[in-house]
């Protein structure tokens, strides 16, 4: 019989990505393969079936994906799916489907659904992004309440310092004063036998008048109340306050692995970035800024931990380092005056770009509106020395390649700056090029925006359709290539015998990065932020649709795999880099970080023939 | 070993050595090499663009052409000469300035005007092509000499090395691959070169041996120059004098301008200027690709003498009276299997006997000049298969580049920008891909039914560019006045006129293709100075009846000539 | 119900019947309606007519659709034409089907007989099935030479029933396929043909089963 007999359900599904990638020939023999299902409300949860997981569609109704603790991971309507992640990890079903409005739901069987995923790229494609998703949101929701969500094992003092049941308290006293802590374990044969405190010293010690060869084990309180480090925040909090104490011993398999005080717990939640952003705008002094901008390697945990968008990550804490860079100019002009000439604090690289992460260094420059007396030379030069120095005290080490404002060749007039951009342009040396790119992604940090606009127009109208400069520039970036080899393997980085893994920052994000500065350059678009200068191309019809979206999801793919791994690195103590071990990813992520790396390698293949001219 | 198999050994060696360099060139990305201070110097540069620039035409057939036609053939030597010096230093400089990498790009810009763009792309295309179809004829004459195939079958197995090197290998466009493809084929050109430079004359160097007094056997002087023998035996059997012009003066002079101005206007030649990114290295690799060329071109004289008279005395003897056909050496046989050489046996006395006019018995390829050379000379087996590598060589490198522009045309420039502007990347470089095939295979017919000799094909390739993309480019550098229209009509009736001289004369009415019937004695390989000469005309007189040009095109015309301040003089 | 149709019924039926195909049903049958209502393997069908009169209007077409554990089987979804006399007239333009569609369609006799094959293990579901029945019955009873009683579930009274049991009275239209959907949040389709409401109907029963609450526990006798 003729298949389009089953009209309304294949309109339906053809409507539907990744349905609608289909060829009619798959999409008849799929809606011959469904069958079709209602649930009601009153049953609670969708019935699954361990033994033979298969697709659902939801043709009407509403549905809500928890996860076994009873935690949203997401919600679902007409048209949306569930059941895949089983389907494509060959996992046991986790989570559990809750039904909040009866509803019709087509399912597909496993069979069907491979082939379709053999029969087309996108539908394969599809799924797999939607089950990368789905992880993500698992903590996206999560991430709402990350104060009380986190693990402890993100906000304890790990190596904790511990004393010997027979050692006597002075030793204990010197110990805690050595290392500015109020308190210590103490324990007999790596077991913990009591915890030591500032409060006991006080209590058990001096104001019962014993001397500081009292043993320890006298002094201490035993048996301390433990947690372990994977229970959360929020249970060390009850904790303490039921039992009216500040430091919470934490045991892993008997060990103690660490301690968590209370200022922990303070700290950790004076780590949302707004509280953040707030607390250096109220510092008066550059110590405190330094002691303020020690939050900045916790927020960054947190963020990952709390598993936010690469993209979001990248655009706060940037927002940190211009609000710190902000306050140190806003300082430094109340002890220098004000600035004899109108100027600019220029941010370049990823500071421009808004995607900093872990162990940034400082990439700025200064604009200053017009000729600098000898005045104004020894003014900006003070301001940006010390400006500079600031950063570096505050954890964003000097540029190795000294482009910094506290470099007079950094530190320029409008015209200066123009000519210096005018001839990176008309002289595309490969060379001074590739240095050079760093200065394309500049923002205005602190100063006067027009003054910023003038430098960037006047930049961008030579850029525009330069194709001599842009051919220079694509070939540059074209100079290395995505991680892949033949037949789509990982190629590992390898420094002599020790194997490295992949460099998910020069061989991905990095790529991308010039891959967007190269088209934002050649349609003089000003946004800088290489995710915004995709949209931007998008909307303008510079880059196709399909590969804009593909990008932009590689993109945030690969930094999300980047900055967890960076997570893992400096949760499990080992030294963060940018480099991830494939084995230590499933097949399917494994799959799916190929995926984003052939996306990077069309989109290098695209550029090389619309800006060199080559194939 | 026998000949075939050192073929196959050398050509084999050779690609390996390009593969080699590519991968080479890859794994140690080039930016740690930047970084490292280096670059590519203009030496290397310089033998890449002469890489480049020295086709198939030059290396294959020019010396056929000058050895067959005496002193007419030279024509083509000074032409690309001096088209080559024009191009490095009046244009190139200017184009750099204007920030356009390709000249489609350059005159849709300065004339303001898709439709002006698209007709550039259109010639550009159309000029590309027949340099190629040159090209694909090249490559089939190798292949069918070494793997004793006919010329056709040697075209077909020529399209499918050009297509893989081009559309699928990695290699193509990377300098040093190019620097070794330069060497490969200097090395194929001179070495026989030499070898038969000394055998004949005694000198090293063939140029001093052109000049030079033959010797015989022994080594001794005969007292007989080379010059004047070649003369003696041209006169001899009813040709005109070696070194006596057959062409006449006003033919000459059109087909020198054409080639000259053709070349300036080569799409993919200009291209070579702008990958060098300080005007002054530019400068510097256009002197050096010239010295290397002229190695090259300084020879070809000397070896089309020495083939020359190698070869009339192979056939007709010392006495002049004819060889038996059973005695006929090895290479005669060789080639006759491939179909360029035929012998009929008119007067039936078995002897084989070559001269002009009907008594001639022997047909014989010209574009064979190069390649039969050393085995004419009997040289040693491997110098023949060198001889192979480097018509490959440089078949391959200017394929690669003319097909790029083929089809970065075609999909950039035709669909992306007129058609189909939401194509997506992996689509335009799927119908580049398409693009660059069927460019093949069409050129691949014109290689099969050639409507002249490579070099001659070639020569038209040049006429059609001298015609219509080399006044809209001189024009949009130096002139103020010339709006869209005018560019656009000169560039379509430059065109339109000589293509359809050629179509004529080469394909309808071929039996007319001789100097009575031609258009004031121009020869259609001429004829491309007269299109150009035609739309210049055309385009002056349309800009005077329509709209000026934009103030702002005015000013950036202006600007490109004379430079304000910044560039050069910030140039440390 | 069980007094009308027990089992001992239709092993009577099946005793005095003739008919292979027609003994089937009826032994097939009685040996379902043990079972939980869960487990009953079910068939949705539709017929299309030339007009309302089982006497004088013929069948046009029949669409099925199986309906296994509570869902509907699409692969096993089928639709025929049956052929006619005469011309399908003026109705053509209610059901779409053209005479000239007809020609590959299959006689009434072995429409019958395929109706019968396919039904046999299945309780039928029709909605206001007593229609789609007496034209069934009607046709099986002249082409197959034998009388028959066809037993289906009928969505509309089973709507009609679960509706009186909320409220007193209800408007006209309520009841009709359509309406019935809208109230279990069933996708409206536009397009219409037998093997399309045969399915409309299908889903209507499972959302009609659902909505009874817990599956385990209904029997059979719940539908009548």
């Amino acid at each position: 019989m003729d298949a389009s007999e089953l009209q309304p359900i294949s309109d339906f599904l053809s409507a539907l990505t990744p349905f609608d990638s289909l060829s009619d020939a798959a999409l008849q023999r799929c809606c011959r393969a469904l069958t079709i299902g209602y649930y009601s409300k009153a049953s609670g949860y969708v019935p699954l079936d361990e033994d033979h997981p298969q697709l659902y569609i939801v043709r009407t109704g509403a549905f809500e994906v928890r996860n076994q603790d009873g935690e949203l991971v997401d919600r679902l309507g007409d048209g949306d799916y569930f059941g895949f992640p089983s389907l494509l990890s060959g996992d046991k079903i986790s989570n559990r489907i809750q039904i909040l409005e009866d509803g019709l739901v087509y399912h597909l069987d496993p069979d069907t659904f491979n082939f379709l995923r053999n029969e087309s790229r996108e539908f394969d494609r599809f799924f797999n992004r939607a089950y990368a998703q789905r992880m993500r949101h698992q903590g996206r929701f999560k991430a709402k309440e990350m104060a009380t969500t986190n693990r402890i094992s993100t906000l304890m003092t790990k190596q904790p310092l511990t004393i010997d049941v027979n050692a006597c308290v002075a030793d204990a006293a010197r110990l805690m004063r050595d290392n500015r802590v109020s308190s210590v374990l103490v324990i007999d044969n790596q077991q913990l036998k009591g915890i030591l405190t500032d409060r006991d010293l006080r209590n058990r010690v001096i104001a019962l008048g014993h001397d500081g060869q009292l043993p320890v084990h006298q002094a201490m309180t035993t048996s301390p109340t433990v947690l372990n480090s994977q229970a959360l925040v929020f249970e060390a909090m009850l904790l303490m306050s039921e039992c009216n104490i500040h430091h919470l011993p934490i045991i892993d398999d008997g060990e103690p692995v660490g301690v968590i005080t209370s200022t922990d717990i303070l700290r950790g939640q004076s780590t949302q970035p707004l509280l953040l952003i707030g607390e250096i705008e109220r510092q008066s002094n550059l110590e405190s800024l330094i002691n303020v901008s020690k939050q900045i390697p916790l927020l960054l945990q947190n963020l990952i931990s709390a598993d936010a968008r690469a993209e979001e990550i990248g655009r706060v804490l940037t927002s940190v380092t211009d609000a710190l860079t902000r306050r140190l100019i806003v300082l430094n002009q109340q002890i220098l005056g004000e600035a004899p000439l109108a100027f600019c604090w220029l941010a370049f690289g990823s500071q421009g770009r808004q995607d900093q992460a872990a162990c940034s260094d400082q990439d700025n420059g200064l604009l200053v509106a017009g000729e600098m007396d000898e005045h104004a030379q020894g003014y900006f030069e003070a301001l940006t020395k010390a400006v500079c120095q600031g950063l570096d005290s505050c954890g964003y080490v000097y540029c190795p390649g000294d482009i910094m404002a506290q470099n007079p060749k950094w530190r320029m007039t409008l015209t200066q700056w123009q000519q210096k951009f005018e001839h990176w342009v008309k002289q595309p040396e490969p060379k001074a090029l590739m240095h050079a790119s760093i200065f394309f992604d500049m923002r205005c940090v602190f100063g006067s925006a027009s003054l910023f606009d003038s430098l960037q127009d006047h930049v961008l109208a030579n850029t525009k359709g330069n194709d001599i400069f842009l051919a220079g520039m694509a070939g540059n970036s074209l100079q290395v290539s995505p991680p892949l080899g033949f037949f789509k393997k990982f190629v590992l980085e390898r420094d002599g015998s020790e194997v490295k893994g992949i460099d998910l920052k020069h061989k991905g994000n990095a790529l991308i990065n010039d891959i967007a500065r190269v088209y934002a350059l050649f349609a003089g678009i000003k946004e800088v932020n290489t995710a915004k200068r995709i949209r931007e191309l998008m909307q303008l019809n510079i880059i196709n649709r399909k590969d804009a979206l593909n990008l932009a999801d590689a993109h945030e793919f690969i930094a999300h795999m980047r900055l967890s791994n960076q997570g893992y690195q400096y949760t499990h103590n080992e030294t963060v880099s940018n480099y991830l071990m494939p084995q230590q990813l499933s097949s399917l992520v494994r799959h799916q970080l190929r995926d984003a790396f052939k996306v990077v390698h069309d989109a290098q293949a695209g550029l090389k023939l619309k800006f060199t001219r080559s194939f | 070993m026998d000949v075939q198999t050192l073929t196959y050994l050398i050509v084999g060696v050779t690609f390996a050595l390009y593969i080699g360099i590519a991968i080479w060139s890859r794994a140690g990305s080039t930016k740690e090499f930047y970084v490292a201070g280096g670059g590519v110097p203009p030496v290397m540069n310089g033998m890449a663009t002469a890489a480049d620039w020295m086709s198939a035409a030059s290396f294959i057939s020019l010396a056929g052409i000058v050895s067959f036609t005496g002193y007419d053939g030279s024509v083509y030597l000074m032409g690309w000469t001096g088209g080559y010096v024009l191009l490095a230093l009046c244009m190139a400089p200017y184009l750099r300035k204007f920030g356009k990498f390709t000249v489609p790009d350059f005159i849709g810009d300065r004339y303001y005007s898709q439709a002006a763009r698209t007709v550039a792309v259109v010639c550009a295309i159309f000029i590309c092509f027949t340099y190629i179809a040159g090209q694909m004829r090249g490559v089939g004459v190798v292949f069918s000499r070494f793997l004793e195939v006919d010329v056709e079958t040697g075209v077909y197995i020529g399209m499918a090395v050009v297509f893989f090197y081009a559309v699928l290998g990695g290699m193509k466009g990377i300098t040093y691959t190019q620097v070794a493809q330069y060497c490969v084929l200097i090395f194929a050109f001179m070495v026989p070169a030499i070898f038969i430079s000394v055998m004949m004359t005694g000198h090293v160097l063939p140029q001093i041996g052109f000049g030079a007094e033959l010797i015989d056997a022994a080594g001794n002087g005969t007292g007989v120059y080379l010059l004047d023998k070649l003369d003696g035996l041209s006169a001899e059997l009813g040709f005109s004098q070696y070194t006596e012009g057959s062409k006449s003066m006003i033919d000459v002079f059109f087909i020198t301008g054409a080639l000259m101005f053709g070349t300036a206007g080569l799409p993919h030649v200009i291209v070579r200027f702008f990958t060098v990114p300080k005007v002054k290295d530019a400068r510097v690799s256009a002197g050096w690709a010239l010295v290397f060329i002229a190695i090259m071109y300084t020879t070809i004289p000397a070896l089309a003498a020495f083939s020359r008279v190698n070869m009339i005395e192979t056939i007709n003897g010392p006495e002049s009276t004819g060889v038996a056909y059973e005695t006929a050496p090895e290479w005669i046989k060789n080639w006759e299997k491939t179909g360029l050489i035929t012998w009929d046996d008119k007067n039936s006395d078995g002897n084989m006997y070559y001269a002009k006019g009907p008594e001639s018995e022997m047909k014989i390829d010209r574009d064979i000049m190069v390649l039969a050379t050393p085995e004419i000379a009997n040289l040693p087996a491997w110098v023949i298969a060198l001889v192979a590598a480097g018509g490959l060589a440089a078949a391959l490198s200017t394929s690669a580049g003319l097909l790029l522009v083929i089809s970065t045309s075609v999909s950039h420039d035709l669909l992306k920008k007129n058609l189909m502007p939401d194509i997506s990347d992996k689509k335009e470089l799927m119908f580049a891909r398409i693009a660059a095939a069927l460019g093949i295979v069409m050129a691949g017919y014109f290689g099969i039914n050639p409507p002249g000799f490579v070099a001659a094909v070639v020569a038209i390739a040049f006429g059609l560019a001298a015609s219509s993309l080399f006044p809209a480019i001189i024009m949009g550098i130096f002139s103020r006045t010339i709006n869209k229209e005018g560019a656009i009509a000169g560039m379509v009736i430059g065109l339109a006129f000589t293509a359809s001289y050629i179509i004529y004369f080469k394909f309808v009415n071929v039996a007319d293709n001789n100097p009575d019937n031609w258009f004031l004695g121009i020869s259609p390989e001429g004829i491309g100075m007269l299109g150009m000469v035609i739309n210049f005309a055309v385009a002056f007189a349309v800009s005077k009846v329509t709209a000026a040009v934009p103030q702002n095109v005015v000013d950036m015309v202006e600007g490109i000539r004379f430079p304000k301040g910044a560039g050069e003089a910030h140039d440390h | 119900m069980n007094a009308i149709l027990s089992k001992l019924g239709l092993f009577w039926r099946a005793w005095r019947t003739q008919h292979p195909l027609i003994k089937d049903y009826y032994a097939e049958l009685a040996k379902l309606l043990q079972y939980k209502l869960a487990d009953i393997p079910m068939l949705a069908i539709d017929l299309e007519m030339t007009g309302l009169d089982p006497a004088f209007d013929q069948i046009l077409s029949i669409g099925i659709v199986p309906i296994k554990n509570g869902q509907l089987q699409m692969a096993k979804a089928q639709h025929k034409l049956v052929s006619i006399d005469g011309s399908v007239g003026q109705s053509a333009v209610i059901h779409g089907i053209l005479d000239n569609q007809l020609q590959d369609a299959l006689s009434p006799e072995q429409a019958m007989q395929w109706f019968m094959q396919q039904s046999k293990g299945h309780l039928l579901v029709a909605h206001h099935s007593p229609l789609d029945l007496a034209f069934l019955e009607q046709g099986i009873s002249l082409h197959l030479a034998e009388p028959v009683k066809l037993l289906a579930v009928d969505t509309l009274a089973v709507e009609k029933r679960r509706l009186l049991r909320q409220q007193e009275v209800f408007k006209e239209g309520e009841l009709r396929l359509g309406a019935c959907r809208e109230r279990y949040n069933l996708p409206v389709y536009n397009a219409h043909n037998a093997l399309i409401d045969a399915i409309a109907c299908g889903e209507l029963l499972i959302a009609q089963m659902a909505a009874m609450g817990d599956g385990d526990k209904l029997t059979v006798t719940d539908l009548f």
